[in-house]
């Protein structure tokens, strides 16, 4: 369907009302009250239309990479403007309670010729297939990443307990036990561990922040797009603990093994 | 010995470290590949899949994309005859988009069905029998999964219908046709159920024919560099059609897929980062560990600019192995990835999103070298500043 916007037309008794998206509305400085000009095709723009209402659009994820301009109009005018009268692309159809949505399908799919009845709960998950896809490829990208910093924490706890090698040896030398010095390794990862997932959720928060702001913006929508929920927040923080604590009870595990002496860089 | 042969032999000496060191730098230079394809990918599919037969411009309704919407180009006929006297025009046809029904034994099929113009069609390619002859209004084309439903083969006679009318039960129009081939429709998702007719017959049985509708033009410029100029010239004889070269149509495609182009630079990102971290730590730690070593080398009269080179060289043997095994390693995620996002329903069965491009692969190549490179200034500094005689002192006591 085309739009042409008139500007300081008087609305004719014939004319339509319309009710404009507000991102269209804003693209063409139209106003409530203003006149534009319909047509089904750019050379046959015969109806006139007043904008009635500027409305906002429920926020759908399938409608955002679409940068189609839409107006609505009372079914009886879009019949009329496209020349096809008493046709629709769908129907709705509420059901009594008690009736499940399967069986009316059947009913009305075994009588029914030129159109096909599907439960609102297919098409909801087919309509949501897109956003199963996105899903699914964003839980590999997690998995690798996680193998990522799994292997660097693992690194980096390797050269942090090696660090410790002097330390160790003087300790062994003393006459602490092997024991007591794997245990404050180990304590020592789990503090990194908790300090560095504490930072990397501040980090986490802020960058989904900069997302939302970002896409938002970019998409002129209210959808939210990165969400960290508490069980995110718990998944993420116990993982890195147990990673951290993993890594460094290996590396101490290994470091304790070891004769004080060849810590000490003299055997 | 060269500093690479040392740097080597010096990463020998602490096998565990250094392993882990070259797994995490794969694994992150396995993601950088695998963006660096993504970002590139869908931009060179998406132009392999548009220029597929040649066809350099597409014409559809004013303000939509090929197959967007319902909406179409009146008097098809017509503006495919203007186009073609056009200068500089070798070929132009014309395709309609349309929903049929196939008559099996017992019920029906709904199909989608194409309109062509065999002399000029840009959206399929025969893969068995023959393909339809020009004004052959007797003859279809099935996909493989057409020929599925309808449980026929090449010499088969089928019957579609068209514009079911459900107030009087039966369809407007009926239609008996002989299976001419099996195409691939490019553009078509996979297992989806496509015929092809000529021009007219899809039209009667889709829609109204006296209209002459046609979804999209598709136009072949006689040579590549006036494409540009042929698409500005058919835009201004066609204002109420919206004419769109392959190029724009990419950039069109691309702002809709942005999501994923952005990702990829995120993520690309921060696989750069990690790896720089990597390189950097480790070295830092085996300089300090060193640093006894590298004043007894400077103390007998190893130049500044070894110990520097040494260092560096280390840096850039741990970033060349770990991308090594980076590479294979994400070329097997890059497949696991793209087997997913190709899933995305409606999307063309051809079309791939991490695609490899020489230009983009050398240059993540080059920066992911640079980089762990550039790791190792800081650990080469604190191994060119050590205070030799306090160094060597230190490490007596």
């Amino acid at each position: 369907m085309t739009l042409v916007v008139l500007q300081g037309t008087p609305p004719a008794a014939s004319t339509t009302g319309i009710a404009v998206e507000r991102a269209v509305a804003e693209r063409l400085h139209l106003a409530v009250g203003d006149t534009v000009r319909l047509g089904a095709t750019p050379d046959s723009l015969r109806r006139l239309a007043v904008v009635s209402a500027i409305y906002e659009p429920r926020p759908d994820p399938a409608e955002i990479s679409r940068r189609s301009s839409r107006v609505r109009l009372h079914l009886p005018d879009l019949a009329v403007l496209l020349g096809a009268p008493d046709r629709v692309d769908r129907f709705g159809i509420g059901l009594v309670p008690g009736v499940s949505a399967d069986s009316g399908v059947t009913v009305l799919n075994r009588s029914a010729f030129g159109f096909r009845a599907h439960p609102s709960a297919v098409i909801a998950s087919e309509s949501s297939q897109t956003f199963k896809v996105v899903s699914r490829f964003h839980r590999a990208i997690a998995v690798i990443s996680i193998v990522a910093s799994a292997v660097f924490l693992l690194c980096i706890m390797l050269l942090k307990v090696e660090e410790r090698r002097m330390d160790a040896a003087v300790m062994r030398f003393v006459g602490v036990r092997r024991r007591t010095i794997f245990g404050a390794l180990v304590l020592e990862a789990a503090l990194i561990a908790i300090l560095g997932s504490v930072l990397g959720a501040a980090l986490a928060f802020l960058a989904g922040s900069a997302t939302n702001a970002y896409y938002r913006r970019f998409f002129d929508t209210e959808l939210v797009f990165s969400l960290i929920t508490p069980r995110i927040l718990w998944f993420s923080l116990a993982l890195s603990l147990v990673l951290g604590i993993a890594a460094g009870a290996a590396a101490a595990w290994r470091l304790v093994r070891i004769r004080p002496m060849v810590l000490w860089g003299r055997a | 010995m060269t500093g690479l042969v040392w740097g080597l032999k010096s990463l020998g000496r602490h096998p565990l470290r250094t392993a882990l060191s070259l797994a995490g730098i794969a694994v992150a230079s396995a993601m950088l590949l695998d963006m660096v394809m993504l970002s590139g990918g869908i931009e060179k599919s998406f132009s392999e899949l548009l220029l597929a037969r040649g066809y350099q411009i597409r014409i559809t309704p004013k303000g939509t994309l090929p197959f967007d919407t319902e909406g179409s180009i009146p008097r098809t006929s017509e503006v495919v005859r203007t186009i073609r006297a056009e200068p500089g025009v070798e070929a132009a046809g014309a395709v309609l988009g349309t929903a049929v029904y196939g008559r099996t034994r017992d019920s029906l099929v709904t199909l989608f069905g194409y309109g062509i113009q065999p002399e000029a069609q840009g959206i399929y390619q025969v893969t068995a029998g023959a393909d339809l002859a020009p004004g052959d209004t007797l003859g279809i084309l099935l996909s493989e999964t057409a020929a599925g439903l309808l449980h026929t083969s090449i010499g088969d006679t089928v019957t579609l219908a068209g514009r079911l009318d459900p107030q009087i039960a039966s369809a407007s129009v009926d239609r008996r046709l002989v299976v001419r081939g099996l195409v691939r429709w490019i553009y078509d998702h996979r297992g989806q159920p496509s015929v092809g007719t000529v021009l007219p017959v899809m039209q009667r049985l889709g829609r109204d024919a006296a209209a002459d509708p046609g979804s999209l033009l598709l136009v072949k410029a006689a040579d590549d560099r006036a494409v540009d100029n042929l698409a500005e010239r058919l835009r201004e004889r066609f204002p109420a059609l919206e004419v769109n070269s392959v190029a724009e149509l990419v950039v069109q495609a691309k702002r809709r897929l942005v999501y994923f182009t952005q990702l990829a630079y995120v993520l690309g990102g921060m696989s750069l980062i990690v790896a720089v971290l990597l390189v950097a730590t480790l070295l830092t730690i085996t300089v300090n560990e060193r640093l006894g070593e590298i004043a007894t080398l400077r103390a007998i009269g190893v130049s500044r600019g070894t110990v520097v080179r040494q260092v560096l060289a280390e840096g850039v043997a741990l970033t060349v192995l770990g991308s090594a095994g980076g590479i294979l390693l994400g070329l097997a995620t890059a497949e696991y990835l793209d087997a997913i996002l190709t899933s995305f329903p409606g999307l063309p069965a051809t079309f791939s999103f991490f695609v490899p491009r020489a230009d983009t692969l050398s240059l993540a190549a080059l920066v992911l070298l640079l980089t762990g490179s550039l790791a190792g200034i800081y650990p080469a500094w604190l191994a060119s500043r050590a205070p030799i005689a306090a160094t060597l002192r230190a490490e007596a006591t």
